[in-house]
């Protein structure tokens, strides 16, 4: 038997999921260790041996590939337990990761941070002044040499880097990806003064215009290509001497892995790792329930991320935000805000009820934990309204205290605005539910699409009791609940299902059209690259595709759009038609008539993604049919879903009672050992051959 | 040059009570009311839900235009400002871009009621432009307003407005904004509420009548689409929510939202002792050629839950950096937003209830039509936000629980550098340099100014990569750096400012013409508090034909103006002139004053901002009163001594 395993490693838990040729899937979890999260992961590979009664040395023995996403890179930056790194840059432009273009002061602020400008602060610069140095060279927009490299200088600075013990050098110059020869220059005397230490050029990192996010990256990437080459090797090694012969992957923002041995070099690319577990989960659950448009929403304790899938490819963004500093690198777009259960439901000082964006954390967590939160949370709400029972959280393993839920909110909330308790917590509910679904709706609309052309999908442990409320908001088409045997790990069944995905790209601003032979030539460059890094994985794909994008705007934008184009070689009228493709592209973002070609058309990036399909998907089992039609509630209790509708008495389901074809009557509640499902007035739930609940919304349904 | 032009008052904004305004609609016009009831009676629930999509559509709007504009005035200063209005135009919710821009957004849509509901009238899927300053709408012309009137069942039921900054509509000089301007009529002509889009189409002959101005009609055009299709986004979100909740509901929550930010800011200004402060700054030219100073007076008395800002004793307007009176509302609402209302809804209609302004017509922040005021966003309406700042802080820095919103004059003017030229593709360009938005911002009472941190009307003003301008226009930079010693000394330092230097490139036109308009060359103009120094001085200077091409072939790239041969020419705060391929330009703007004693700065913060290269050791010695060691660290005794004897020599007592 052969198998493939999943690892998705976050901050408190570490899921994995085994899965063989014949649709035997596993699921385990286990306590992460920060900060060597290898042990956890070690951890949670036996677990998942035990569920299979096999000994964790030989499940490694047959074990071909394993994907993991680790919070490792991430943790490090956020942590600032990074390389000690050394910076060169062209003189005159050293203060570009001070200036951070101004916007350094707010990047990555939800609403309530930016209005409070008076309280600013710019984050520490992402290397201090003494390990900065300025080399003497220039080259210009068109990539010709204005000012020759001053290879006495580079020596000079990179040994007084050394001396200062770095452990890492960056190395970003002007204009480099038009012309890289002054930054491999540099790389050269690098390494003939210090042969083994890691050196990160901005043409090969990021070959993209704009040196303030090339340059961050780049310093980015040498801060933790260290840290993760330092925690892949033991890893490796001893996955190796426990008899594993398979290849060890690590998942990357992106939403595709990349080898072990590969990663350090692209460590950059591995920050968002852990982020696209459930994005790349609603691309493996969509592919067998036939979903190509997915909008995947995952509410936890503290956050709600938003995600979504288009085509069967997960949407991504070509730039994010690392602790206000902007980084250049290609990632599944997740837009997130501060919300989920511990959200706390809190009044301003004008007496308006807020829910988050802070949240109450694991700990003291919501008032109903008995820990010593005071404050009223989402899950308090949900508590009172009859959603959640206090007897039976998380499969009652966890036991909740619902006078300490009312409590919290009488005192914070009710009281002062004059309302019942069961009216405010209901007004906790809608709020949650609607800025969830502006978030939503903002994400999906920024993106160009229509939220009711797609299936939303919901997970994480909050997720299923509000996404009906939000989904309907919407006119979502239909809801997925993934209930199946993957529902506690959801994330990391995606990864068992992952391929190898690669980046190759190249900025070259032209004025539009550019010279069609310069785009040819371009392509099959970054193309003729990522054959070779593909091959270098040392994986026997089953196939590999390419695909090919530009970033194209009208003159002067902000903005690039990122437009697909085709393949092969580009006649004449073929680069006139990437045009024509962008504008198409540009009104379905923006609104017909938006666009104004009399001012003219600028192409600035090239980029070529290549995947690597591996051969061996997981397949996942059938559950049982149903024999009756009818199931019987394991009990019933008061619960309010609808304000409009009011108080109902409402049937609770055991998820362990569902089976394959059984309809479920709204208003329902169904237990599952990870979270509860709300099946509110107006729905019409079902279960489907895998035990995932899928809901419809009768027409006009919350509109 | 001052003469009054009969027949101009029309164009006058005239504050008018709500119930008057109305008296002077035409009763064909139905208007959408809610009873004081139903604002009063509106459900937590709903109002949170719809106060946060008001929010979202504003954010939406922003971003729409962000990413459809053309102009890096836009895309990278968001110098822009979208807002939704009530039916009578009170301001419910301005974006987070330019809050300069949001301040008479009102101003302009209750004149366009009183003036233009009869003919050509209001229908759904109408929208007007306006940049004319004494109507509202902005400050100075290149700042254009596309609004549109929203209708439900056939009621006037909301605004929604979108305000850009253009980047040339014409005028003498390139960029619109000249200092040889006597009056308006050098400047771009000022066009009021013209109807440009009628029943959702857009009106030829009026954009060509708009666009044919311009230096640069494609930008605009393009702009002017990007206004367009934020205000077409915000009205299918509003309508959506009117769908959904209902219109009494969605405009009780309107009118709730104003309520609320007026009660919450009296609140707070109840929690503040009274008192009066006052300020005053100096602007260092009107015009070319000036040898004048010109200020701006302002005495801020605060009376329980109520500001009065009183200009009276301002100069008389003059040259072109005079500012209507929406341009003193537009140097109010920027300083009172971050600084009263950073845990306030940003709701101007019912902030601006908490405030009265007193000012003389024919002042340089009041002036009377046909002053020049091409230079008004950053010329008086600046000025004006600088003494507010200044009062403001004064008033919260009473108090022990409000004076960490206390903030010191960020950037104390705007560095205006217009580039006209051919560019490296052959075409005709104008641009403003956009770099000086990375102004260095006020200190606060606990905390250092932000270095190049940025503008205080704009919280999101970034600034473009070097490599993007460099692709857009024939230059090439020799640096682009903080400037060393810039931010205002105190206990807690001014944010620094910075500097950009750079030649021609790349280009066949070998010459390009530039205009040159910042004031605070001859006089810092970000005020220190409590004892701070001020932030520095701009700085410009054109080093005429200098050997730069040769330190190029010879591998050399000069890290100071000294470096090159040349004679330099100090521009002056009002210039226009041509630089040629040997000439190399340097631009130094402003940075942050400080707050309180720089004698009393924690001598280890002197040493790291000396590490960090944001203070020079002479800085260190002679302003912060800090004895170095050779190794950059500091001798404790030797500080207390020399900052007792500073002490004295400040006393005059040695």
């Amino acid at each position: 038997m052969a198998y493939v395993i999943g690892i998705d490693i976050g901050g408190t838990f570490t899921d994995a999921v085994a899965t063989d040729e014949s649709g035997h899937v596993v699921a385990a979890k286990a306590a992460s260790t920060p900060p060597n999260f290898a042990r956890g992961m070690l951890d949670a590979i036996r677990e998942v041996a035990q569920e299979l009664k096999l000994t964790p040395d030989a499940l490694l023995k047959s074990t071909r590939y394993i994907c993991h996403a680790t919070t490792s890179t991430l943790n490090a930056l956020v942590t600032g337990n990074v390389a000690k790194v050394g910076f060169l840059t062209t003189k005159g432009h050293a203060d570009s990761i001070t200036i951070m273009n101004t916007e350094g002061r707010y990047a990555g602020f939800g609403p309530e941070e930016l209005q409070d400008m008076v309280r600013h602060k710019k984050p520490l610069p992402l290397v201090p002044r003494h390990l900065v140095r300025e080399v003497t060279e220039r080259i210009d927009f068109k990539g010709e040499v204005v000012v020759a490299l001053d290879d006495a200088g580079v020596r000079r600075a990179v040994q007084e880097l050394l001396a200062a013990g770095v452990d890492a050098i960056a190395v970003s110059l002007l204009w480099s990806f038009r012309n890289p020869a002054h930054e491999r220059r540099v790389r050269d005397i690098v390494h003939a003064l210090a042969p083994d230490l890691y050196v990160g050029i901005s043409s090969e990192v990021i070959p993209r215009i704009r040196e303030y996010s090339r340059a961050a990256t780049t310093i980015m990437s040498a801060q933790v290509g260290p840290i993760l080459r330092d925690y892949l090797r033991p890893l490796s090694a001893e996955l190796t001497e426990m008899g594993f012969t398979g290849s060890l992957l690590v998942m990357q923002g992106t939403g595709g892995s990349i080898t072990a041995h590969e990663a350090p070099s692209y460590a950059v690319t591995t920050i968002g790792s852990v982020l696209t577990g459930g994005v790349i989960g609603c691309v493996a659950m969509g592919s067998l329930l036939g979903h190509r448009n997915i909008i995947s929403t995952d509410m936890g304790g503290t956050t709600f991320l938003v995600g979504m899938v288009v085509d069967g490819v997960p949407v991504k963004s070509n730039t994010t935000v690392v602790n206000q500093h902007t980084i250049s690198t290609p990632m599944v777009r997740i837009n997130t805000i501060g919300g989920g259960g511990g959200a706390v439901a809190w009044l301003d000082d004008g007496g308006n009820l807020r829910v988050g964006p802070r949240g109450a954390g694991a700990s003291p967590g919501p008032a109903a934990y008995g820990l010593g939160g005071l404050e009223p949370t989402v899950t308090d709400a949900d508590i009172i309204l009859g959603i959640i029972n206090p007897e039976f959280f998380l499969g009652g393993r966890k036991r909740l205290d619902r006078s300490l839920s009312e409590a919290a909110i009488r005192t914070h909330i009710a009281e002062p605005l004059g309302l019942s308790v069961e009216n405010a917590a209901a007004a906790i509910y809608a709020i949650a539910t609607a800025q969830a679904a502006d978030l939503v709706r903002k994400s999906v609309v920024n993106a160009g699409y229509d939220p009711r052309e797609f299936v939303i999908y919901a997970f994480g442990g909050a997720a299923p009791a509000h996404c009906a409320a939000y989904a309907a908001e919407l006119k979502a088409k239909e809801l997925v609940v993934p209930l199946g045997p993957t529902a506690s790990a959801f994330s990391a069944y995606g990864l068992a299902g992952s391929n190898v995905v690669l980046c190759a790209e190249q900025s070259n601003p032209q004025n539009f059209p550019p010279n069609t032979a310069l785009v040819n030539e371009t392509f099959r460059a970054l193309e003729t690259d990522l054959r070779q890094r593909l091959a270098a994985q040392n994986i026997p794909f089953s196939h590999i595709e390419l695909t090919r994008e530009v970033d194209i705007r009208y003159t002067l934008q902000l903005s690039e759009v990122t437009t697909p184009v085709r393949d092969g070689e580009f006649s004449d009228a073929d680069v006139a038609r990437i045009g024509d493709d962008f504008e198409t592209l540009y009104e379905q973002l923006y609104g017909k008539g938006a666009g104004y070609r009399e001012a003219g058309l600028q192409i600035i990036s090239y980029r070529v993604f290549g995947v690597g399909y591996l051969p061996f998907k997981p397949v996942l089992p059938d559950i049982e049919r149903k024999i009756a039609d009818k199931i019987a509630p394991k009990s019933r209790r008061r619960v309010l879903l609808d304000i409009t509708v009011g108080w109902q008495d409402t049937p609770i389901y055991d998820y362990a009672d569902l089976r394959a074809g059984h309809d479920i009557a709204a208003p329902a509640i169904i237990e599952a050992p990870t979270t509860t499902v709300v099946v509110p007035p107006g729905v019409h739930a079902t279960v489907d051959r895998l035990g995932n609940l899928i809901m419809r919304f009768q027409s006009e349904v919350g509109s | 040059m001052s003469f009054a032009v009969p027949g101009s008052e029309k164009f006058v904004y005239q504050a008018r009570t709500n119930a008057a305004l109305q008296a002077r609609l035409p009763p064909s016009l139905a208007l959408h009311t809610v009873t004081a009831d139903a604002v009063r009676t509106v459900d937590p629930l709903s109002y949170e839900v719809i106060r946060h999509r008001l929010w979202a559509i504003t954010d939406e709007m922003g971003e729409a235009m962000k990413r459809m504009s053309g102009s890096v005035v836009v895309t990278d200063c968001n110098d822009f400002g979208p807002g939704i209005m009530d039916e009578l135009g009170d301001n419910v919710q301005v974006g987070l871009y330019n809050t300069q821009l949001a301040s008479s957004m009102d101003m302009a849509i209750k004149w366009t009621l009183e003036n233009r509901a009869e003919n050509p009238g209001f229908e759904q899927g109408d929208m007007f432009l306006c940049n004319d300053p004494w109507v509202g709408g902005g400050l100075h012309q290149n700042d254009v307003m596309v609004f549109a009137p929203l209708f439900c069942d056939g009621q006037l039921f909301a605004w929604t407005a979108a305000v850009a900054h253009q980047v040339d509509l014409g005028g003498v000089s390139p960029g619109s904004w000249t200092p040889r301007s006597q009056n308006v009529f050098w400047e771009s002509l000022p066009t009021p509420p013209i109807k440009i889009v009628a029943r959702g189409r857009l009106q030829a002959d009026v954009e060509d009548v708009y666009l044919r101005r311009s230096r640069v009609p494609k930008i605009i055009a393009l702009d002017l689409r990007a206004q367009i299709g934020a205000n077409n986004i915000a009205h299918e979100r509003i309508r959506q929510l009117i769908e959904k909740y209902g219109a009494t509901a969605v405009k009780s929550v309107m009118k709730r939202m104003m309520d609320d930010a007026e009660e919450r800011l009296r609140a707070k200004l109840r929690t503040l002792p009274d008192g009066q402060w006052s300020a005053v700054t100096y602007q260092d030219q009107s015009h070319l050629g000036d040898r004048e100073v010109h200020r701006i007076v302002l005495n801020m008395t605060k009376t329980a839950d109520h500001l009065r800002f009183d200009f009276t004793g301002t100069a008389p307007q003059s040259g072109m950096i005079n500012c209507t009176y929406a341009g003193i509302r537009g140097g109010i609402l920027p300083a009172v937003l971050p600084m009263l209302c950073g845990d306030i809804p940003w709701s101007p209609g019912g902030i601006w209830r908490c405030i009265d302004i007193i000012s003389e017509p024919g002042t340089i922040n009041n002036c009377t039509f046909p002053a020049g005021i091409c230079k008004a966003s950053v010329g008086s309406c600046w000025a004006t936000q600088n003494v507010v700042t200044e009062c403001l802080s004064g008033m919260l820095d009473t108090s022990p629980v409000h004076r960490k919103h206390a903030m010191s004059v960020c950037c104390g003017t705007w560095d205006l550098v217009v580039l006209a030229g051919v560019d490296q593709r052959a075409q005709p360009f104008v641009t403003m340099l956009c770099d000086a938005m990375a102004g260095g911002q006020g200190a606060r009472t606990d905390l250092d100014g932000v270095d190049t941190g940025g503008l205080a009307c704009i919280p999101m003003g970034r600034i473009a990569d070097v490599e993007m301008n460099e692709f857009a226009f024939p230059i090439l930079y020799l640096w682009r750096r903080e400037e060393r010693d810039s931010g205002g000394p105190g206990r807690f330092r001014g944010g620094l400012g910075g500097s950009s230097c750079f030649v021609m490139h790349g280009t066949e036109v070998k010459q390009m013409h530039m205009v040159f308009s910042g004031g605070g060359k001859a006089l810092p103009q970000a005020a220190g508090l409590a004892g701070g120094y001020p932030g520095g001085t701009e700085h410009e200077v054109i080093v005429r034909d200098s050997n730069i091409r040769t330190l190029f072939r010879a591998g050399h790239i000069p890290g100071e103006l000294e470096e090159l041969s040349g004679g330099q020419q100090i521009v002056q705060p009002e210039d226009e002139s041509d630089i040629g391929w040997d000439d190399v330009f340097f631009t130094h703007w402003q940075a942050g004053g400080g707050y309180g004693d720089p004698l009393r700065r924690l001598p280890s913060a002197v040493t790291e901002d000396l590490a960090a290269g944001k203070i020079s050791a002479q800085a260190a010695e002679t302003i912060y009163g800090v004895a170095l060691r050779a190794d950059g660290a500091y001798d404790e005794a030797a500080t207390i001594a020399l900052r007792e004897r500073l002490r004295l020599v400040r006393a005059g007592v040695t």
